[in-house]
């Protein structure tokens, strides 16, 4: 009775194509822009290197929303689970069967292509929880018992990527699926006892760091302690950013760019490069971008009636703004490197997919808002 | 129904649910884009100027320029201390692509100059490796051309060419002009050349003495470097000066022809224009070749230059000091004939001179001649030319310590001649204010007469006396000594006369005979002919001899160690007639000024004489 109308079968292809949102393309597509400049500019005006390849991941990015917007979100809902154990499973062979690359191992090769399954697990997660929280009463949330499950979902993949070890992709995915738990009404007391909790256990996952992660978080607190070292590229991502001042340097003008002084250009320390060149009115305006962004999905979110779609949206959405909160305020000093890319401008293959596919979730949830869900289908 | 209508209900409740947390955490997401924003600001707006020059200091670094060092010109305008090319070989790092393997071919193509593999890659490792470093220095020009040529199978290698400072007279000047060698630590602050990394200063000599003038100013270049240190491109350049050049009054004939008399001999020579003040020849004997300062002298060298007891590295025309023996008794005959002393007036040589002395057993202190049977008869022409020694006890009495060392220090003892070096010396001397300053004990009637034969405390060098003697005989004008050759400072004013006329005629007439009259004590080496030279010899003692010692018969010069000989002086000055040059020739521990100096300075002038014929002709030829 519930689902006569509004069922997505009833919507056709041409109508769902009518119902994507535009504007948040457009947006992308600007981010994507300016993304492409700066690679550009790193390339040392070399359009054939990182460039290029941006350029095609982010077409296949654009042909993954198109697909996973209009694919049938019951299809998408039925098999959340799947998806989510496979990734699982794909992420904890990874140290068997992936490649290690400055000593961590986080890709595996398919076909001719380098993949970072945990960059994925973030988003097949908040599917996983989308749907488990779908099928619960909003009021039985707060019983202990029904957390049990979520917290396995979201304790199993953040462990498996911290040993890889991958500390910025783990924290991205332990706060993001804290999003889903948010929004079905976990009540404050867990989230103020889990703050507790996590702080407390800060010495014991101390433990389980690698040397170089340990000096980067003693470096954020005390960047003087080695300014040649690990305090250098963070106190060089400072200065670029600083002398940048209001108009920039100019664009491929940037000095501590092109000299070499900042790490890691085309990736983490994108915004550092850009921030010099274009100065504070070219990154105040890129994070105004990110914000409205940010502010439409939430928005996007609302209007879903599904539980499912809801919860997934807002996943989504909050995953992305960790991604851009973590990175910027990463290479403003904020808070210690932990290596996470800055969506649509950073050059990583994996992460560019993942998060586009994100939005590809969303964009299935928003044209397929009136669609209702049935409750308990688990597999 | 009612179910359904519940469960309704519920889920609008959820729904508001949710877009209020929803909306809870859109707006926790937008504060903390605010507080990014913030701190964007804060760093690009609030802070921009600090990072800004932080971010100048990055990528600008300041290099200097090595300005070239001056050129060192003698009298006829040929260099004698200049920079030549030296040849080395430099490696690249980066353009290398077996490091070991281009070492090896390397030694093989330098057979002659094998290098220690080893230690070489641990050298070139600590630097930049795109920075080229000089791994062999000081290559031939044939090894040069052998390896231009051997290239292409050494890949990474590059020949350099440098600038080396180079002494073409090697030993002869080596004490005038010095050496330079790597800048010492106690020259750090006040020589700003100590930044570089391979400059060199002036340790002795001219090159130490001119040092600021012949280094120039230092340029300096603002780069843009990347964060390896790479030098992207220049973006500023302060030109420096290149050292000034000087020319010296030192005539490298002169110079070498008097080096050459010294050969096998310890001791030193000037030679000076009396009318000038200019310096013709300063040599000092042994000397050392500067050249192996300028590849680095290797510590044997070093070493056995310091063990060596006839003082190579000293310069003993100007840092050398003696007692001047009998070349001080003309200006002692000139202090008497300034208190009045008739040189007419005669006293008897017996060839000794008692005096009281209360603090001896016998009351009385005696004074010998250096000829034990006297002179018998002696006036002051007489005195000067036989140098007797009695006469000068007589006269030092009546004229007292105090006008002997007025009319020394006036003629330039006691003082140093040229302001120049820092190892001149400036002797000593003595008179009563002096003893009571420096040995704080009342002056004795004996130490007057002990320094009026120019012995006790008197200490001069080769210089100062050639200096003295040159004054007396250019008419008395006092002359300021130079070794910078200036064009223009032509002494148009009128100069100082030191003396009257009539006392240095006297004086002059004596020195000639002393030189040209049989019984003179420099008869034996006076030149036959037109031009003639004049002068006083002196026999420095360097021991005491004993009242036994003379009653057993004093032993000879020969029989003693080196270091116990008498050093052997001679000042004269030359054509008699017409003086041009004064000479001093002082032999360490020689023997008689006769024997040891006066014929060595016989040599000089008669080379003198003869080039001086030289230059007229080709003047000559030129007009």
């Amino acid at each position: 009775m519930f689902n006569s109308s509004y069922s997505s079968g009833n919507l056709s292809y041409s109508e769902r194509i009518k119902r994507i949102n535009y504007f948040i393309i457009f947006l992308i597509l600007v981010l994507f822009s300016f993304g492409l400049l700066a690679l550009y500019s790193v390339a040392e005006g070399n359009f054939n290197s990182w460039p290029k390849n941006h350029l095609y991941r982010f077409l296949i990015g654009l042909l993954l929303i198109f697909f996973l917007s209009m694919i049938d979100i019951k299809l998408i809902f039925k098999f959340a689970y799947p998806i989510f154990f496979l990734n699982i499973i794909v992420l904890a062979l990874t140290p068997i069967i992936g490649t290690e690359v400055f000593g961590a191992t986080r890709w595996i090769k398919i076909g001719g292509i380098s993949l970072q399954p945990s960059e994925f697990a973030k988003y097949t997660l908040i599917l996983a929880l989308a749907k488990y929280y779908h099928s619960m009463q909003y009021a039985n949330t707060n019983s202990l018992t029904k957390l049990l499950i979520p917290s396995v979902f979201v304790i199993v993949p953040t462990l498996i990527v911290f040993i890889q070890p991958d500390l910025g992709t783990a924290i991205v995915i332990a706060l993001g699926s804290l999003s889903i738990f948010w929004a079905a009404g976990l009540s404050y007391r867990y989230f103020i006892s889990g703050g507790l909790i996590g702080l407390l256990s800060i010495p014991i996952a101390w433990q389980f760091l690698r040397e170089y992660q340990k000096e980067r978080v003693f470096t954020f607190f005390n960047p003087e302690r080695d300014p040649l070292g690990n305090g250098y590229h963070i106190l060089q991502s400072k200065i670029a950013l600083g002398s940048g001042g209001f108009f920039g340097k100019g664009y491929l003008d940037g000095t501590q760019s092109h000299l070499n002084f900042l790490p890691e250009m085309h990736n983490d320390f994108i915004f550092t490069m850009f921030g010099e060149e274009f100065g504070f009115l070219g990154s105040i305006f890129l994070i105004i971008i990110y914000l409205s962004i940010i502010l439409l999905s939430f928005r996007m979110a609302i209007a879903s009636k599904s539980l499912f779609s809801r919860y997934l949206s807002i996943g989504v959405t909050f995953v992305f703004s960790l991604y851009v909160l973590i990175n910027i305020s990463m290479v403003m000093g904020l808070i210690p490197v932990v290596g996470v890319p800055l969506p649509f401008l950073s050059y990583g293959g994996s992460s560019t997919l993942a998060i586009m596919g994100g939005f590809g979730l969303l964009m299935n949830c928003y044209i397929n808002q009136r669609t209702n869900l049935e409750r308990g289908d688990f597999f | 129904m009612f179910d359904q209508k519940k469960y309704i209900s519920k889920s609008e409740n959820t729904d508001k649910q949710i877009s209020r947390r929803t909306m809870i955490l859109s707006i926790g997401v937008t504060g903390i884009f605010a507080l990014m924003s913030s701190r964007l600001a804060y760093l690009q707006l609030y802070r921009h100027k600090d990072y800004k020059s932080l971010s100048d200091e990055n990528r600008i670094t300041h290099r200097l320029i090595q300005p070239s060092r001056g050129v060192i010109y003698n009298a006829q305008g040929k260099p004698i201390a200049n920079n030549i090319e030296s040849y080395h070989a430099s490696i690249i790092l980066e353009e290398v692509s077996d490091i070991n393997k281009a070492l090896e071919s390397l030694n093989a193509v330098l057979p002659e100059k094998q290098i220690d593999i080893d230690k070489t890659i641990k050298k070139i490792k600590k630097s930049k490796k795109f920075v080229p470093v000089q791994i062999i220095d000081n290559l031939s020009w044939n090894e040069f051309a052998k390896l231009n040529s051997n290239l292409y199978q050494l890949k990474g290698v590059f020949p350099s060419v440098g600038y080396k400072r180079f002494y073409p007279e090697k030993d002869s000047h080596a004490h005038l002009l010095g050496y330079i060698s790597d800048i010492a630590k106690e020259e750090y602050k006040e020589n700003p050349f100590s930044k570089l990394n391979n400059a060199k200063s002036g340790k002795i000599g001219l090159e130490k003495s001119l040092d600021k003038e012949l280094r120039g100013r230092l340029g300096l270049k603002s780069i843009e470097i990347n964060a390896f240190g790479r030098e992207i491109r220049e973006l500023k350049r302060i030109e420096g000066k290149v050292g000034q050049s000087v020319q010296l009054t030192i005539d490298s004939d002169v110079q070498n022809f008097c080096f050459d008399l010294l050969k096998g001999l310890s001791g030193s020579i000037s030679v000076i224009d009396v009318n000038t003040g200019n310096y013709i020849a300063l040599a000092s004997a042994p000397a050392f070749d500067p050249n192996k300062f300028s590849d680095g002298i290797s510590s044997s060298d070093w070493q056995s230059l310091l063990d060596n007891k006839y003082k190579p590295l000293i310069n003993k025309s100007i840092s050398s000091y003696y007692p001047p023996g009998s070349t001080i008794k003309p200006l002692v005959a000139l202090a008497a004939l300034e208190s009045g002393i008739n040189p007419n007036e005669t006293f008897s040589c017996n060839g000794k001179h008692e005096v009281e002395d209360t603090s001896l057993e016998s009351g009385i202190k005696t004074f010998h001649c250096w000829k034990e049977d006297g002179h018998k008869e002696v006036n002051m022409n007489k005195a000067i030319k036989v140098s007797c020694d009695v006469y000068f006890y007589h006269i030092a009495r009546r004229v007292g310590i105090d006008k002997i060392a007025e009319v020394c220090r006036r003629f330039g003892l006691g003082d140093e001649v040229f302001d120049l070096f820092y190892e001149e010396q400036p002797g000593i001397v003595p008179d009563k204010k002096w003893k009571r300053a420096t040995l704080g004990t009342n002056w004795l009637i004996g130490e007057t007469l002990v320094s009026a034969i120019g012995q006790s405390y008197f200490l001069s060098t080769s210089s100062q006396l050639s200096l003295a003697f040159a004054q007396i005989v250019n008419g008395g004008k006092q002359i300021k000594p130079n070794l910078i050759y200036r064009k223009d400072e032509r002494d148009i004013k009128i100069p100082t006369l030191l003396a009257a006329q009539s006392h240095l005629k006297i004086l002059m007439k004596a020195l000639d005979n002393a030189t040209n009259e049989p019984g003179g004590t420099s008869y034996r080496s006076r030149i036959l002919g037109e031009n003639k030279m004049a002068g006083k010899t002196g026999t420095s003692q360097v021991r005491v001899i004993t009242e036994k010692e003379r009653e057993e018969g004093i032993i000879k010069n020969k029989d003693l160690p080196w270091n116990k000989r008498d050093h052997g002086l001679y000042v004269g000055y030359g054509p008699s007639d017409r003086p041009k040059y004064a000479i001093s020739v002082i032999i360490e521990h020689g023997g008689s000024g006769s024997k040891a100096a006066a014929p060595i300075a016989s040599k000089i002038f008669k080379f003198l004489f003869r080039k001086k014929m030289d230059i007229k002709q080709s003047v000559i030829k030129n007009v």
